[in-house]
């Protein structure tokens, strides 16, 4: 069943280690054409000049431009993202505790966004031209209109203000003293509980919004496909629909949809940085914003990076995905 | 034969194929609704005057300005005020925590929704699809792949995260948003019009073309470009639908321009001022009117697709 060699793995991870330094030249270029320097923040009006030299010294700002860069270059490839001014904690000690906040939210979202949005587009494409394809294909394009964060506050507003069924904020109870009585204790069965039912309302409103990307790719390939001679084959054999349908026509059919799976992914995680900040989740969305707002550099500068790394990770699976989809291609082997 | 006759043969072919066109875009009614909900904006956006039921400056209780006096402490507890109609002012979809009518707001913001949409569209279309076109015309030379190299990476970088730098960086105005969108949203066009210029260079009526001397610059622009227009309008509208989406998103964050009216600002002061769960005449028509625009322009783009790809 393996497609897939050593070699296009190696080809792959080269490529995107590659883009991966692109991406942080192009990081310091823009963070280095900021008007002003990140030190005016911490100044206050009665510091003298010799106190702000210093302070630019401490930050190594006085360096020439080449050695800044290459020592940025250097200290983030080996894990080290330098000290955050605002919360005066190191960047990583920040981004160690939240990354994984972020991976839960937008990794459930992918997973059930990616496995509604080819389900719905399937039947939409077989369907073509009739009543039922048209009325759900507008209704995924007015959910695919809505802004995510006022969505997601009609959402607290029908579940947890008038149905109170799930809770609105945070990501876990906040003082499970409080609720469960004193002496209360996390288990590992509890803490994952807690987590999942605050995962509730998050996943619901990003999803709403995210499953139809893959849906409109899906539906257009399937349109095409069920044209082909090779489903009219199939259907000769005497299949049933069904069998035709996802057998046949669907699984050609998900190959373009895992070649455009990074838009998509892209656009949940821009969705997963605004719904953070919605519901008050203590992701990396919510830190970015934050530390936008408070001029704190290298925490920006951190958790961009640590967005796109993921981004670039989901292509490297995405890769993966797609040489299992499609039998037809053999990536770096020899042609025979 | 008359000139009347000649400029009959001549435009003839093209009116009867707009009509064509046209008869597949109202095919279903997405395309007339989406033109329809575009149209009532625009003239929202034209004439905020003739619409609203007052100035943008007017104020519950006060009325327009000159203003003679100020709000009493017990007109400001009835802040936001619900819907009222005559009395003790007339706003028909309430007033929000400032006192400025909802209804005036909503109108007023039409124009710069609009514009949002339509100068990150243009602007990318105009990034997006000559870079696509070169692209492809060159295809498989260095100049390809370098463009396609740019693009590739642009692709993997979180889209939002970069407008929130971005705009936080350059300053927060209605310009830097619109061009903090452009920067990513050109690449969707570039690589979608590169296929479609791969494909069509390689028809007859290019190497026609070329064999009597047309530079590469005509062939690209007078002959390949025509093909790929109605394509790059799909996705003129897509780019539209999704800078006005990302302007609401951005505006939620806090990264809005304060100094015009906007829907995604009107949602951002009601989360501000505390009544997201209490004023549900606040809340409502900015988040409806987005979602209509965009849908607008959604619903435009694809029905636009059915014309430029018949075969199906």
């Amino acid at each position: 069943m393996t497609r897939i060699s050593a070699k296009y793995l190696a080809q792959r991870l080269i490529i995107s280690y590659l883009t991966i330094l692109v991406i942080m030249t192009l990081l310091f270029v823009l963070l280095h054409s900021m008007p002003g320097s990140f030190i005016q923040t911490m100044q206050s009006p009665d510091m003298t000049g010799e106190q702000i030299e210093r302070l630019k010294e401490q930050w190594g700002l006085n360096e020439p431009l080449w050695k800044q860069y290459v020592d940025f270059m250097v200290n983030y490839q080996t894990g080290e993202f330098g000290w955050s001014p605002h919360w005066n904690v190191p960047v990583w000690n920040l981004i160690e505790r939240r990354l994984p906040r972020t991976v839960i939210l937008f990794g459930a979202t992918t997973i059930t966004g990616f496995m509604i949005g080819p389900l719905v587009g399937m039947y939409l494409g077989w369907w073509r031209g009739t009543k039922r394809d048209r009325s759900i294909f507008t209704g995924g394009l007015i959910a695919y209109s809505l802004p995510s964060f006022w969505i997601a506050w009609l959402f607290i507003w029908l579940f947890s203000f008038e149905l109170d069924l799930l809770p609105a904020k945070y990501m876990r109870t906040q003082f499970p003293q409080e609720v469960y009585g004193t002496g209360f204790e996390w288990t590992a069965m509890m803490a994952m509980r807690d987590v999942l039912w605050h995962l509730a309302l998050p996943l619901l409103s990003l999803t709403a919004i995210g499953w139809v990307g893959s849906m409109l790719i899906m539906r257009t390939v399937m349109q095409n496909v069920t044209e082909q001679d090779y489903v009219f084959l199939a259907r000769a054999k005497g299949l049933s629909e069904r069998k035709v349908m996802i057998k046949h026509a669907a699984r050609n059919a998900l190959i373009p949809v895992a070649t455009g799976a990074i838009v998509g992914i892209a656009f949940i995680l821009d969705g997963a940085v605004v719904i953070e900040n919605v519901f008050n989740y203590p992701g990396m969305g919510n830190l970015i914003l934050d530390s936008v707002l408070n001029n704190d550099h290298p925490t920006t500068q951190a958790v961009f990076f640590m967005l796109a790394v993921l981004l670039v990770i989901c292509r490297i699976i995405q890769d993966i995905a797609y040489t299992y989809l499609d039998p037809r291609i053999k990536f770096g082997e020899e042609e025979s | 034969m008359t000139r009347v006759e000649s400029a009959k043969q001549r435009w003839g072919p093209r009116i009867e194929r707009l009509g064509r066109g046209w008869d597949r875009f109202t095919q279903h009614l997405m395309g007339p609704a989406g033109l329809l909900i575009l149209t009532v904006f625009t003239l929202w956006a034209l004439f905020p005057d003739l619409f609203a039921p007052h100035s943008i400056d007017w104020e519950a209780f006060r009325g327009e300005p000159p203003f003679q006096r100020r709000l009493t402490a017990q007109e400001i507890e009835q802040l936001p005020h619900p819907p009222a109609f005559g009395d003790p002012f007339f706003a028909p979809l309430g007033t929000n925590a400032q006192a400025h009518g909802i209804a005036s707001l909503l109108v007023y913001s039409a124009q710069t929704a609009l514009y949002i949409g339509l100068a990150a569209g243009i602007l990318s279309s105009l990034v997006g699809v000559p870079l696509g076109l070169i692209s492809g015309y060159y295809g498989d030379t260095w100049i390809d792949e370098t463009i396609q190299r740019i693009a590739d990476i642009m692709l993997g970088l979180p889209f939002l995260p970069l407008v929130i730098v971005l705009v936080a960086m350059r300053g927060i105005t209605t310009t830097n948003i619109i061009l903090a969108i452009v920067v990513k949203s050109w690449i969707n066009n570039c690589i979608t019009i590169r296929g479609e210029a791969l494909s069509l260079k390689e028809l007859a009526y290019v190497d026609s073309a070329k064999v009597a001397g047309a530079s590469d610059t005509r062939i690209v622009f007078r002959h390949i470009l025509p093909h790929v227009l109605p394509l790059s309008f799909v996705f003129l509208a897509q780019d539209a639908a999704f800078a006005i989406l990302t302007q609401a998103s951005l505006a939620f964050l806090g990264l809005a321009d304060f100094t015009t009216a906007s829907w995604g600002l009107m949602l951002q002061n009601i989360q501000s001022h505390g009544y997201v769960f209490q004023a549900w005449w606040w809340l409502l028509p900015p988040g409806i009117c987005i979602t209509l625009v965009a849908a607008a322009f959604y619903f435009i783009g694809f029905s636009m697709e059915d014309v430029a790809n018949p075969q199906n």
